[in-house]
């Protein structure tokens, strides 16, 4: 076994890194550019944006079209860019569709008043007090439907720096094809760059926290004995945690209302920093994924009720629902440079990893708990950086969960808490507990105000208290 | 003075010749009505809807003058024009571009792309089973759409805004009154038109 260098200090910094990315703004989804399409309000589709209710949940996986969707409910009239007649023309015609009459674009903005406190390496704690970090991020959307089976979805974000420059992501784009045959909404495909439908539910996308499940979504597996922490987002190439965004092609449907699948093909890991062949992807292999999950009571997942009234609340569904997923990654030849305690320069590739995991959420009343359950193996290749020769090979396993629990207290106010924690590979590291708090409240149905406070329940230096303004036009 | 009065008589007389015409022709009318409304489930007007009676004895000769389709704005004005076997409609161009008008339905036809203030003529000369809708569409703007609908009879109309139609003069006895519509669609209803009091029949359009 191969010792990692500065061993006796990994616990520490380890937890310096969970606690670290915790300030890190994530990103939350509210897409007024519908509002305005149906004249509706947005409470119609989320509870407390940008989490979604039953409605808004049919909504996002029928490609953006309401349930039961009429050329009535939708207020700005599309602007026609064929006849449909043209349809009985193909191929000697184009295809007719068309594009909504305003731009679709929508603009989120948050603001967040930060305060932290971490332990660094050498024991000491640095701490950060009333930064206004206004703002901090903006968001701005392009969504809607192309016609009869054709949506899209575009996210770029710019995030301001410590240092005052603004960083760009390109963080979704993505072109829906909506039933394009078969039953209505057994099959969806979508193309480009999107949050995977085997994470829906508790996605940062659609999560009313403003911190991200770390535990999911930013281990890093990479360790000279295995994943000793957190911090993939960190890591260049990225992230081999399960992944939050993916590049690649999904089909997805709904079975009889209740039940759905997903299988998807995605690059996975990106190129190493030094690669100039100009690839995406990291190598040519691609990675996979698959869920399955079934929902009892409630809305149907395509916003079929049964012919049963809906509920006077908008967020009453009481209902269960559980799901399988697993995602299969490749990031043979893809080195991550690393350093021995020996001092030793060595690349470490996942040639093979896997996440398994199991989902459940419950509706009742004006509760809603949820959580997952994700079980990880990677195979590390350690190769020696001056020479190639393999030094070791292992095959370590490690496993995640969190739980939450949403509560609406009044329809603008909602107090959510939520467990979380991460057993690393490396069997020298303790395990990673974080715990966190939130209050959202809606000053208007736009328009959040929220207080979180994140602990790391290992070190309680480690933890955050920020104040977060949110708006969506 | 006589002459006024000789005037006046004659007049009063006339005006008198014509109310009770008219009397006479709205007794007529009353009897020979069919009206009602149509809703177009799912869209934000009904208008467009023909409803027409699908059959009536007799022959209906085509109109001597065209019907006429402007095309203006980019549109097709009137976007929907029922008319009767035979009948040549007559395509104008009103817009500063040039205009094509084709049809890929029934026998297929393409008038051709022409400019500002010209006209071209299509006719309607055959219909098996009626209704016969054919789409009016124009390479040069792919979005624009109309469509003439070619009937047995003139017994027909066409709803506005709020669905209401009304069918004039129709000759007493039983029909079938069909409804076609560009996206939506109903089955036939009977009819009785006893000449007494209109008949009144509703449809409600569906996928």
């Amino acid at each position: 076994m191969i010792a990692q260098r500065y061993s006796a200090q990994r616990v520490v910094r380890t937890a310096v890194i969970g606690v670290a990315l915790l300030a890190i703004a994530s990103t939350a989804h509210a897409v007024p550019a519908f509002a305005r399409k149906y004249q509706t309000s947005c409470q119609t589709c989320h509870i407390v944006f940008p989490k979604l209710n039953a409605f808004g949940e049919a909504f996002r996986l029928r490609g953006y079209r309401m349930p039961g969707e009429t050329e009535e409910m939708v207020k700005q009239p599309a602007v026609s860019l064929g006849s449909p007649a043209y349809k009985k023309l193909w191929p000697q015609a184009v295809w007719p569709g068309e594009i909504s009459s305003a731009v679709p674009l929508a603009v989120n903005v948050k603001m967040a008043e930060v305060n932290t406190s971490s332990v660094n390496d050498d024991g000491s704690v640095s701490r950060i007090s009333n930064d206004l970090q206004f703002p901090q991020e903006v968001n701005i959307f392009g969504a809607g439907t192309l016609g009869e089976h054709v949506s899209y979805f575009t996210e770029v974000t710019f995030s301001a720096n410590a240092d005052g420059s603004v960083a760009v992501d390109l963080e979704h784009a993505h072109m829906g094809f909506d039933s394009p045959f078969g039953p209505e909404d057994l099959f969806h495909f979508r193309i480009g760059k999107f949050a995977p439908n085997v994470v829906d539910g508790f996605q940062e996308m659609w999560i009313a926290t403003d911190g991200a499940i770390d535990s999911l979504f930013n281990y890093n597996p990479i360790g000279v004995n295995g994943g000793t922490g957190l911090g993939a987002d960190a890591l260049s190439p990225n992230s081999i945690s399960l992944p939050a965004l993916v590049n690649g092609v999904e089909g997805y449907g709904i079975i009889n209302h209740r039940a759905m699948w997903v299988a998807g093909l995605a690059n996975g890991v990106m190129a190493a920093p030094g690669d100039t062949t100009g690839r995406f992807d990291g190598n040519n292999a691609k990675d996979v994924y698959a869920r399955f999950d079934y929902k009892f009571g409630g809305m149907g997942l395509d916003g079929d009720t049964g012919g049963q009234p809906i509920p006077e609340k908008n967020w009453h569904d009481n209902s269960l629902r559980v799901g399988v997923f697993t995602y299969r990654g490749d990031a043979s030849s893809i080195p991550f440079a690393l350093e021995t305690d020996s001092g030793v320069n060595v690349n470490i590739e996942d040639s093979h990893f896997l996440r398994t995991g199991f989902y459940a959420s419950v509706f009742y009343q004006d509760l809603n708990v949820f959580g997952a359950y994700l079980h990880g193996t990677d195979t590390l290749n350690t190769t020696d950086a001056a020479t190639g020769a393999l030094l070791q090979a292992i095959e370590p396993a490690y496993h995640a969960w969190f739980t939450q629990a949403d509560y609406m207290i009044y329809p603008w106010l909602q107090a959510s808490g939520r467990y979380e924690t991460v057993t690393p590979a490396d069997p020298a590291v303790q395990s990673i507990r974080i715990g966190t708090l939130n209050m959202s409240a809606l000053v208007r149905a736009n328009v959040k105000v929220m207080v979180e406070y994140q602990r790391d329940l290992r070190q309680g230096d480690n933890h955050s208290l920020n104040a977060l303004l949110r708006f969506a036009f | 003075m006589h002459r006024r009065l000789g005037v006046s008589v004659v007049l009063a007389g006339l005006m008198a010749i014509a109310l009770c015409s008219v009397s006479t022709d709205v007794a007529g009318a009353a009897g020979s009505v069919i009206q009602g409304t149509v809703k177009a489930t799912g869209l934000p007007s009904s208008a467009d809807a023909v409803v027409y009676l699908q059959q009536v004895s007799g022959s209906f000769p085509a109109p001597a003058k065209p019907a006429n389709i402007d095309q203006r704005s980019m549109q097709f004005n009137p976007h929907v024009l029922p008319v009767v076997v035979g009948t040549t409609v007559q395509f104008l161009n009103s817009d500063p571009t040039a205009h094509n008008v084709f049809s890929p339905d029934y026998e297929k036809y393409n008038l051709g792309t022409w400019p500002q203030g010209q006209t071209k003529d299509h006719t309607f000369a055959k219909c098996a089973k009626v209704p016969c809708a054919y789409v009016q569409l124009c390479r040069v703007h792919p979005e624009m759409e109309g469509y003439v609908v070619v009937l047995q009879n003139p017994f027909y109309a066409v709803t506005g805004a709020d669905g209401h139609y009304k069918i004039d003069n129709v000759p007493p006895g039983t029909y079938s009154v069909g409804v076609w519509h560009a996206k939506l669609k109903s089955a036939p209803k009977p009819v009785t038109v006893d000449g007494t009091k209109p008949a009144v029949v509703d449809f409600v359009l569906g996928r």
